[in-house]
């Protein structure tokens, strides 16, 4: 190999080496065969597999989910896309109340994988730009995973596929094509288990709890907090549901001092989860509260100039740490 | 498609024997609809009796307290249950509504089992985690329905789609309500699997009230059979009174649709009974249209084509009665002396045990990012 | 057998409802669900089937009357003869009420005055006067300051309180570099790291040497050995001849001690008339251990080894003309109290030298506190003929790593001599693991 290679061709990748491995698994979704996806993801996947394996659907969210439901009860393995994440609320029902419930109460678990583009920064506007994880975060026997880098984006699809119960598997298309991501992958077949926080960077003087996107924010600030001779712990969350508990309260009792950074908007937004959490299991190792860089409470704009006043970026990041360091 | 009403039915002049032990009878496996034997002509009857007797006894149980919660009735109805599910093969796959017990004791449901559920008890299929007929597996041959109506439509599509790419040669089956087809899913599930012309059979069971509504308030269609043409499907409408032209109906529309040629809407017209629920009176139904359908009730005429054809004496019809109390008050005792569930087990089975996904030795799980 | 009937719960929201009609009368036999009443609620009137065959023997709820869902309405006998009934309906007419039935039969008017006469002595039982609770002893919190700067400069944060606390030190005294004058993590680290004074067993002044006085001209003094002292030189010698000395050292958390003795102190010197010390936790802990370890509390003799019954207690004094070693008879059988007013008490007459010869013989295990005057620990010399003696090093604030974090924690050596010929390291070092395992989680109630 040794080529460096974009997110969204290691989720290809990742979703193309599953297909192989693997018969039980297939895809629905709408324009993902003979168009390849509306972000060529499944660029070839049709050629290669064939349309009972690749399967092109009406526009009908609810019933592209209910079958891959239906058909996972029956032992098969789909990956339903929804061509942006922001239609996954047509799914509602059938996620929640199907998929989710389905091992709790009567035994049937449904190995399906929900997976889409997610997040701004594209002036793509308020139902093309969403970050609706926490709807999903709040139903239990789902499982919720958000990749920020190249590597962890084919390793945790694959462990979506794998997983015995339903992930949404919520991608990021302002990652897709950064070449700042890029990277070399290893040639051998490998996973990121869903459930594990990561490291990305280790410090003793503040830690920044991050995923999708802003962790880039959060690794600039964190430079920048070097120069000034401040060592910033990052940790890039992956999975939002199960949340890594141990590591969040690891690097709480290693600072001390704790901002959370998430696109997602404020309110009800895991950033307050998160706080409840180490209030829970961290409070006699805090020296200042934990506080939270995150979107407004307001849909998602369209136009530049609203939108990058919406998001959090680097410089909010870095200021929020400097004041929350002086405490 | 031409539609079917009630269906001739070859007349039997012999009277027909029980096959078999009557605690363990089987469907029929797919046979032309018009060639029951006899011994099926009374497993029909049995199985109709059962449906019925059971769920008396549940009303009775719920009015004694033992039952909480919501119960609900399938009488006047049974015909549909029982006839269609008669024509399903063994590794057909049915989801039954909440209206469907008979479907579910025909393809092997115990009484016992709809005890236990509804009683809240130890051993219970849901373990008292959901309440009346959300149970029943895929290995039974069932996928069990969640209260919001209409999501069946597309699971059972992919159902239907799964078992294609498996090489199974099923079909899957489930109902659905007539105020259940002005629902998204029931709309979205049926363009899906029209498209794909997947082997699904979905049977419009045209009770005419959806709790208050009445059908007319629901759809300005007589029949509603005829949403079939907004997917370009066939389509077809039975009397849901008369079990034997329920049976001959689905066993042709489940014939279709595994040639390749489904999926198939199929109406069946009855009439709901009882209240929407236990607790309801069903006051708002005028007395004439109950009076109307009472005479029709399934089971009683059924009873009188069985009588005047000579497929069974009244002491055949008097013994299987009796097989289905002595059934029913066995499954019930052994329901009641059961105790109750671990309530800190309500916390439980949320997720796989373990993870779908391992491990390679040695993978780091905290891993520093590179920068290229 | 008698099955109850209940008023059921005809539907998810309902919570009452109201007996409309009896259709069978007490005495009649029923049929197992034949209709036996007709009730109504908000949603739905309806006939209740009978629960069990055989005959309504008796009526609890009568016609008109409305009460709360699974409320028995009466009862069948399933063994009963008709005409048999046990009872009319108890309560009718129209007047509604909402509580639940009594059970069948109810209580009798005597059983009733019984219970009514049992609960005024139930409701107050004489009971000991409770303990006055320990924490009006403790140090009161300073009521909340008043501005935010006020509370962020003196509460800081959870963190730094924590250490404050353990550390006895008041955060309001330092000098803070974080907002408003807050005291930070590191602030506080610094001034933990840079004072420190440290804490001690027990705290006789120490003795000031002599300064010697050397006749004009010489260069050395002579001066013959006292009594005393060339007793301990002969004893000394005698005892490192006799014994196999080992010595084994353990580090000792004396936190959780040094919490109880800030509780309580005070009371403490208030009831016994003597402070409260590390001391007397000491020798608890070491009671405790040698019964467990009696082979640490015994002798030898010839070939033969004599364990002994009583724990008597030697607890070494520096005096300015040497060391004694009182005596604190049968300490097994004193509480902490008791063992701290001996302490004291045979310290003070020691030094004064009122003694009685009795109260210093008869020991049986030896404490020493080469501690407090600054020593980490020890390598004392057995006190004849026992076979091992306890060297308590001095107790001070240090730095320690608990769970992944830093603590400061009081912490001090306890070393322990021993003869090598009766008892071996494991059993030493298990005696010291209980020492050490009794003081670090030394149960304030024994106090």
């Amino acid at each position: 190999m040794g080529e460096a290679i974009t997110y969204l061709e290691a989720i290809r990748q990742g979703l193309w080496e599953e297909m192989e491995r693997d018969d039980r698994v297939f895809m629905l979704g709408e324009d993902i065969g003979v168009y390849g996806g509306a972000f060529k993801v499944t660029k070839g996947f049709l050629e290669k597999f064939g349309q009972d394996r690749i399967i092109d659907t009406p526009i009908a969210e609810s019933g592209i989910v209910g079958a891959a439901i239906g058909a996972s009860l029956m032992g098969m393995r789909p990956v339903a896309e929804m061509q942006f994440i922001d239609f996954i609320a047509c799914a509602f029902n059938q996620i929640t109340n199907f998929a989710a419930k389905s091992r709790w109460r009567y035994g049937a678990g449904v190995p399906i994988v929900i997976r889409g583009p997610s997040g701004g920064g594209v002036r793509g506007g308020p139902f093309h730009s969403q970050n609706p994880e926490m709807y999903y975060v709040h139903t239990p026997g789902l499982k919720v995973v958000a990749p920020g880098t190249t590597y962890d984006a084919k390793g945790l699809i694959k462990a979506a596929i794998r997983d015995e119960d339903p992930v949404i598997y919520l991608e990021h298309k302002y990652l897709y094509r950064l070449p700042r991501i890029k990277e070399v992958l290893p040639e051998e077949d490998y996973i990121v288990p869903i459930g594990k926080a990561a490291l990305r960077r280790e410090g003793r003087d503040i830690s920044l709890i991050t995923y999708g996107a802003m962790q880039l924010h959060c690794m600039d600030a964190a430079a920048s907090l070097e120069k000034e001779g401040i060592s910033a712990e990052v940790l890039d969350l992956r999975t939002l549901l199960p949340l890594d508990a141990d590591a969040i309260e690891a690097t709480t009792r290693k600072t001390g001092k704790v901002l959370i950074v998430h696109e997602d908007t404020r309110t009800g937004g895991i950033a307050g989860e998160i706080t409840a959490l180490i209030n829970e299991r961290a409070f006699e190792y805090l020296d200042g509260p934990v506080r939270r860089i995150t979107s407004p409470d307001a849909p998602v704009p369209y136009s530049a100039p609203l939108e990058d006043y919406f998001l959090p970026n680097a410089t909010k990041v870095l200021q929020a740490a400097r004041e929350l360091l002086s405490y | 498609m031409p539609r079917t009403s009630r269906s001739a039915v070859k007349k039997q002049t012999k009277r027909g024997k029980p096959a078999g032990d009557s605690h363990s009878r089987r469907p029929a496996d797919s046979l032309p609809a018009s060639a029951q034997t006899p011994a099926q002509l009374l497993d029909f009857y049995y199985y109709l009796k059962l449906n019925r007797m059971v769920e008396e006894r549940l009303s009775a149980l719920y009015r004694q307290g033992k039952v909480q919660g919501g119960l609900y009735s399938s009488k006047g109805q049974e015909g549909i249950s029982v006839g269609s599910a008669f024509a399903l093969a063994p590794q057909d796959v049915l989801a039954p509504m909440i209206r469907n017990l008979g479907a579910m004791l025909v393809r092997g449901v115990k009484p016992v089992e709809f005890f236990l559920q509804y009683m809240q008890k130890e051993g219970s299929p849901c373990k008292g985690r959901d309440t009346s007929l959300h149970f029943g597996g895929i290995d039974r041959g069932f996928v069990p329905p969640i209260s919001h109506l209409g999501t069946l439509i597309p699971v059972l599509s992919g159902v239907a789609l799964a078992g294609r790419m498996l090489g199974k040669n099923l079909v899957a089956l489930t109902y659905i309500g007539d105020g259940a087809t002005s629902t998204g899913d029931f709309h979205e599930g049926l363009a899906l699997a029209s498209v794909k012309r997947l082997p699904l059979v979905v049977i419009i069971e045209n009770n005419r009230w959806a709790y208050s509504t009445p059908v007319a308030a629901q759809s300005l269609l007589s029949d509603l059979a005829d949403k079939a043409r907004a997917y370009g499907i066939p389509q077809g409408v039975v009397d849901g009174n008369d079990v034997l032209a329920v049976h001959e109906a689905t066993a042709r529309a489940v014939d279709l649709a595994r040639r390749g040629q489904g999926p198939v809407l199929l109406e069946a017209k009855t009439m709901r009974m009882r209240g929407h629920s236990e607790h309801d009176d069903a006051s708002y139904v005028p007395e004439e249209e109950k009076q109307f359908w009472e005479k029709r009730d399934p089971i009683l005429l059924y009873e009188k084509h069985l009588l005047s054809s000579e497929a069974a004496s009244q002491a055949d019809l008097s013994r299987i009665e009796s097989e289905c109390a002595a059934r029913i008050d066995a499954d019930l005792a052994i329901a009641e002396a059961a105790g109750g569930p671990r309530p800190e087990s309500c916390v439980e089975d949320v997720y796989a045990p373990t993870q779908g996904a391992v491990e390679r030795p040695g993978e780091e799980t905290l891993r520093l990012v590179r920068r290229s | 057998m008698k099955v109850e009937v209940i008023m059921p719960q005809m539907g998810e929201s309902i919570q009452e409802g109201t007996v409309v009609k009896w259709l069978k009368k007490p005495g009649e036999k029923v049929k197992r669900d034949e209709p036996i009443l007709e009730i109504s609620t908000d949603k739905v009137d309806a006939e209740i089937p009978s629960p069990a065959a055989g005959v309504l023997s008796e009526i609890k709820i009568g016609e008109g009357k409305t009460v709360e869902i699974k409320t028995v309405l009466g009862t069948i006998d399933t063994e009963g003869q008709a005409g048999a009934a046990a009872s009319g309906p108890a309560e009718t007419g129209s007047s509604a009420s909402a509580g639940p039935a009594s059970d069948s039969g109810g209580p009798t008017p005597g059983e009733d005055a019984e219970k009514r006469a049992a609960k005024p002595a139930a409701a107050s039982p004489r009971s000991p006067e409770p303990a006055r609770p320990v924490a009006s002893a403790a140090p009161k919190p300073s009521a909340l300051p008043g501005t935010l700067e006020e509370r962020i400069r003196t509460r800081s944060s959870p963190l730094v309180r924590r250490m404050a606390k353990e550390a006895n030190v008041d955060i309001a005294t330092l000098q803070g570099s974080g907002i408003s004058g807050r005291v930070t993590k590191n602030d506080f680290l610094s001034h933990v790291q840079g004072a420190g004074p440290r804490a001690t067993a027990s705290s006789p002044a120490p003795a000031s040497a002599p300064a010697i006085a050397f006749k004009p001209g010489e260069r050395t003094k002579v001066e013959p050995l006292a009594v005393m002292r060339r007793k301990i030189s002969e004893h000394m010698v005698a005892s490192k001849r006799t014994s196999a000395h080992v010595h084994s050292f353990f580090e000792v958390d004396y936190t959780a001690v040094d919490r109880i003795r800030r509780e309580k102190k005070e009371a403490f010197l208030e009831r016994h008339g003597v402070k409260l010390t590390y001391l007397p936790f000491i020798l608890q802990a070491t009671v405790e251990a040698l019964k467990a370890f009696p082979v640490m509390n015994a002798s030898v003799d010839g070939d033969n080894l004599i364990y002994k019954k009583d724990i008597n207690l030697g607890v070494a004094v520096a005096l300015d003309w040497g060391l004694i070693v009182p005596v604190i008879k049968n300490a097994e059988e004193r509480n902490l109290a008791g063992l701290a007013k001996a302490t004291v008490d045979l310290a003070e007459r020691a030094r004064v030298k009122k003694l009685l010869p009795e109260e210093v013989q008869g020991g049986t295990f030896t404490i020493t506190n080469p501690g407090v005057f600054g020593s980490l620990f020890g390598t004392p010399i057995i006190n004849q003929p026992q076979l091992a003696i306890l060297g308590v090093g001095t107790i001070e604030k240090r730095l320690k790593v608990l769970d992944e974090a830093i603590a400061i924690r009081t912490m001090g050596y306890l070393s322990i001599g021993f003869d090598h010929r009766i008892i071996d390291g494991a059993v030493a070092d298990q005696f010291m693991s209980l020492v050490k395992k009794t003081l670090e989680s030394f149960d304030p109630r024994l106090v």
